[in-house]
């Protein structure tokens, strides 16, 4: 659990773009879609209401046209006197009917070749009970069930104007025909007498092919008269049915100046253009069905299924570009992560894109020069460290010289000229080696020789109580010692562990184990109470040192400096029993 | 680089996927309207007049999908003018779209569509027989020795009379056995003074009495070759429209302009008599309630033409088969109904009242049965008597043509015009326009 946290750590960055780029990818293919779904609606809308304002008024065009010929037709028959002679006179002898007739006949012919473009009958009836239709099959009514139709005493009510009626045959079971009928009285203009009335009946099959081009699948059109009964239409389940619905939708249009408007008809959702044909005093409505007409139009499925494929796609490319992008940076940061670890010499791969790259340099350039700048320092601080010591070492103490030459004079004067001469020349050898460059290493003969030098004086001065004896292993007179590491021990034995004790031994033994070049000074004095070598040795109290400034302190640090940690001193200590020091260097037998 | 690539892939993808949006769907769906696949098993009958022809074409129906229920049989009923519109219209402009499979045309006008059309009929020779129908029918529904038409009704004439008005003004049935044109004007005054009611009742428009009176003397309005307008020298022509000013002038007819105020004027009693074609009989028994009143006697002859019989023609039609999908289900319904099934004749004829012209079908009960409604008279076998004497003639095919004319001229001498100079202004007027 921790190890996946720590994995997915590692992944934050790329997990937030992804996520990132996955809700914007997909609020855009969404709103995108969105936007040109609605924008094409829109479009489709306005376009769809403008070329059907158009094909509206063409089909308003027709319909005058039909009507032009129609009010031709009824002027003609009304201006026919025949007609009139023949809808207004008494029955007279055959002749003069025959003749009436034949004149009638004749001049109905011309009338009917006003509307002979279109498939109508014309009827005359007159008030003298005469009557003649063109088209028997149009009106299948006797004259006088005519008379008593509504669509008669409407027509006579109003004898000035021409009129347009639905009517439906619906006593012959064989031709349940609709028929739209213009109906006009027919008036003597001087007097106002109403001497018969005129039909002229269109079936509304052939009234619909004024429109029924311009008409399809979810694009219906539908003729109201003022009652809002639809008196001819498309679709033919619509016919005679009262649609007051429509009608207010219609007068809405027409009184608002609208375009259109989108309405719920019998449960769909319809766009609705309408205008008015006054000479007919009916309502041509357009009625355009949303569902059919859009879903022509914008395919929702298929536009979702794009997006869906395009998303899909996006995400996939998202994945991988992502992936690759923050892949490195992981890795990198992975890599940063361990710089504490191997002391800053965790170098990381480079790889990735050119930033990651640049990045990779950069930081190992800079872990170059962190580790380079740490080596100088160390280097800084070591020779800083030497010149301390050869300060230090360079530092004789004028009472050793002064104490050593005391006891030549005193020699001297006692006529032990040879001692003297060996006293000078142990000094002479002392200072030679302590004066000479301290970083330098001597071979453990030439400390030796040294030691016996300190030793021999400190006997010449102080007697020879304390016997310093000196067990060399001899593979280890070749091993590289650095200068006066043993002195300050001996110096430390002679001066403080024979405080109470007045005579005793110092043993100087060399060795080589393991590896490891041994050096111990032991003594039989005095001892140390509670030891523990920082204390003793190491401590603020430690003493001024006797012949230079090189301390046991001093020694144990250089040491750790020039070897490393697992070099370095160990005393061991008991009262009265006396002090073991050991010293353990690398066996160096070489120059370098 | 690759990087880069790949970003310009993924925009190019994403815009032409935006780009397929827009314009697809735009396929309108022209839908398959009036692709009639199935036009074989559903036929459309053109006819004229629901009391004669569509019925007898119901009863033929019936029968007919009793046995073939998959036949859809659409039988339309138009006025015989606009039939003839409606086909002229359709033949000349040389497309089957919209024109029947059947269709009923009048004898008169037949050949002129069989020989201008002859490839939009369907020839029926091996449907049907044409010596199995009455001889004087072969003429117009054949042309070059193949059948064409299956011939329907006849056009056999008689005079329609109202036997109680004749008995008002003091005539009986058998007054007019053997009477002329003029003796019946003079009977029509009589009625008229006496009832108050018309002889006869006309229409300006239609000179079918002129047509019957001429074919009584053997005379048409062509000579024998069908062709040539025979007009300006037709002496039973000239007395025909003798006889037709002397009904206007003695003031006994009635007028009407179409059929409706025809057959109105009939069953309303205002006519004393009704000399026409046999066909009229369903309608005349239509008005039940002048059951008795009616009867029939033979159509009077011309006086001064001793050629003239007491029997014509008028009308009378025959069904045609149009050559388009569909043929052969209407001919074999015609040929199975009308071709050949007697029992339907009988039933025609005791239901409707229609006198076939099938030979087979004379032989029949119904043939002989007395007509109460005509006061027990036996009005087919009378039919059947005076179908014998019918002079033959060759209607050939501008009857129309040369009727149009003759219309114009009569009403010019029925306004006072001399009536050799209106049979020679005719004569030359059909000269012209026939040529």
């Amino acid at each position: 659990m921790k190890a996946f946290w720590e994995r997915f750590k590692f992944h934050s960055l790329f997990i937030k773009i992804f996520i990132v780029m996955v809700i914007s990818i997909i609020a855009v293919a969404l709103s995108a879609s969105w936007t040109t779904v609605r924008m094409s609606e829109r479009l489709f809308m306005g376009t769809f209401s403008i070329t059907n304002s158009k094909v509206i008024s063409q089909i308003k065009a027709n319909f005058e046209s039909f009507h032009y010929s129609i009010v031709t037709a009824t002027n003609n028959t009304q201006l026919s006197g025949t007609i009139k002679s023949f809808l207004s006179e008494k029955d007279s002898t055959s002749q003069a009917m025959l003749r009436t007739y034949y004149n009638m006949t004749t001049q109905m012919k011309r009338i009917q070749s006003n509307v002979d473009r279109y498939e109508v009958g014309i009827k005359i009836m007159g008030e003298n009970g005469r009557s003649y239709a063109t088209n028997t099959n149009n009106l299948l009514l006797t004259d006088s069930e005519l008379n008593k139709q509504k669509l008669t005493q409407s027509t006579l009510a109003e004898p000035k104007r021409l009129m347009y009626h639905f009517y439906q045959e619906n006593n012959q079971p064989t031709s349940q025909e609709s028929v739209i009928v213009a109906s006009k009285a027919l008036m003597e203009r001087t007097t106002g007498d109403i001497y018969g009335s005129l039909y002229i009946t269109i079936q509304e099959g052939d009234f619909k092919s004024f429109y029924e081009s311009f008409v399809s699948t979810g694009n219906d059109v539908a003729i109201l008269n003022k009652e809002g009964q639809i008196v001819s239409s498309n679709r033919n389940e619509l016919l005679g049915q009262q649609a007051t619905d429509l009608l207010g939708y219609a007068r809405k249009i027409e009184q608002e100046g609208l375009d259109y408007v989108n309405v719920d008809f019998r449960g769909k959702d319809l766009i609705v253009l309408a205008d008015v044909l006054p000479s007919y005093d009916f309502y041509i409505v357009n009625l355009i069905d949303k569902q059919t007409a859009l879903g022509q139009m914008v395919d929702t499925k298929m536009v979702a299924l794009f997006c869906s494929a395009i998303v899909l796609v996006a995400l996939i490319v998202v994945f991988l570009i992502s992936r690759r992008l923050t892949k490195s940076l992981t890795l990198l940061s992975r890599q940063m992560s361990k710089i504490t670890e191997r002391n800053f010499h965790n170098y990381i791969t480079v790889t990735g894109s050119f930033e990651f790259q640049e990045l990779g340099h950069a930081y190992n350039y800079m872990l170059d020069e962190l580790n380079d700048y740490v080596d100088k320092l160390v280097l800084t601080q070591k020779e800083q460290r030497n010149a301390e010591l050869a300060a230090l070492q360079h530092q004789i103490n004028p009472h050793f010289l002064y104490n050593t030459l005391a006891s030549v004079n005193f020699l001297v004067q006692q006529g032990s000229k040879d001692k003297a001469v060996q006293t000078i020349h142990a000094l002479i050898s002392m200072l030679q080696h302590a004066l000479s460059n301290v970083s330098e290493t001597i071979s453990m003969a030439e400390e030796l020789e040294n030691l016996k030098s300190y030793v021999f004086i400190n006997h010449v001065r102080y007697g020879e109580r304390i016997r310093v004896n000196f067990f060399v292993s001899p593979d280890c007179t070749e091993a590289r010692v650095p200068k006066l590491i043993i002195q300050p021990f001996i110096e430390n034995a002679f001066f403080h562990a024979f405080n109470r004790k007045n005579e005793g031994y110092i043993h100087v033994l060399a060795s080589q184990d393991a590896g490891m070049l041994i050096l111990e000074v032991v003594d039989n004095g005095d001892g140390m109470e509670n030891m523990s070598p920082e204390r003793s040795l190491f401590g603020p109290e430690s003493k001024r040192q006797l012949f230079n400034g090189i301390g046991i302190k001093n020694v144990h640090d250089r040491i750790i400096l020039l070897y490393g940690k697992e070099y370095g001193i160990t005393i061991t200590s008991n009262i009265n029993e006396g002090t073991a020091i050991k010293i353990r260097l690398p066996l160096i037998t070489t120059q370098n | 680089m690759k990087k880069t690539f790949a970003l310009l892939l993924m925009c190019m993808l994403i815009l032409s996927a935006c780009g397929a949006n827009g314009g697809n769907k735009n396929t309108a769906d022209t839908g398959n309207a009036g692709g009639n696949t199935e036009a074989a098993k559903e036929i459309t009958i053109w006819a004229w007049d629901p009391a004669f022809n569509i019925a007898a074409l119901e009863v033929a129906k019936a029968q007919y999908t009793a046995a073939n229920p998959d036949v859809k049989i659409n039988i339309v009923e138009y006025a015989q003018n606009d039939i003839i519109q409606k086909l002229n219209t359709g033949l000349n402009s040389g497309t089957t779209k919209g024109l029947p499979n059947i269709v009923l045309i009048e004898d008169y006008r037949s050949q002129g569509f069989l020989q201008s059309y002859k490839d939009s009929f369907y020839d029926l020779s091996n449907s049907i027989k044409g010596a199995d129908f009455a001889d004087y029918k072969s003429g117009p529904t054949s042309l070059d020795g193949k059948q064409y038409g299956i011939p329907f009704d006849s056009g056999v004439t008689g005079l329609y009379v109202r036997t109680d008005y004749l008995e008002q003004a003091g005539y009986k049935l058998s007054d007019l056995q053997d009477i002329t044109w003029n003796d019946y004007i003079e009977i029509g005054k009589k009625v008229k003074d006496k009832t108050g009611k018309a002889l006869i009742t006309l229409d300006p428009n239609d000179l079918g009495l002129i047509r019957m009176m001429i074919q009584s003397a053997g005379s048409w309005y062509l000579t024998e070759d069908g062709k040539t307008p025979n007009i300006a020298d037709n002496a039973a022509l000239k007395e025909a429209f003798e006889v037709y000013k002397n009904l206007t002038d003695s003031n006994v007819a009635n007028v009407h302009a179409d059929w409706s105020q025809f057959v109105a004027a009939l069953n309303n009693g205002d006519v004393a008599s009704v000399p026409t074609g046999n066909w009229i009989t369903p309608s005349i028994t239509a008005a039940a309630d002048q059951s008795g009143k009616w009867a029939v006697a033979p159509l009077p002859k011309l006086a001064g033409n001793d050629k003239s019989v007491h029997a014509s023609n008028l009308g009378g039609s025959s069904w045609y088969v149009m050559n388009v999908d569909g043929k052969e289900t209407a001919a074999d319904f015609m040929a199975k109904t009308f071709g050949a099934d007697t029992e339907m004749y009988q039933k025609l004829l005791t239901d409707i009242g229609v006198i076939g012209t099938f030979k087979a079908a004379a032989s029949g009960e119904a043939y002989g049965q007395a007509n109460e409604f005509f006061g027990g008279q036996k009005v087919v076998s009378d039919f059947a008597a005076w179908t014998e004497q019918i002079p033959s003639v060759n209607y050939g095919v501008h009857t129309y043509a040369i009727e149009d004319i003759l219309i114009v001229e009569m009403q010019n001498y029925l306004n006072g015009k001399a009536i050799d100079k209106v049979l020679s202004d005719a004569q030359a007027q059909a000269e012209s326009q026939i040529k």
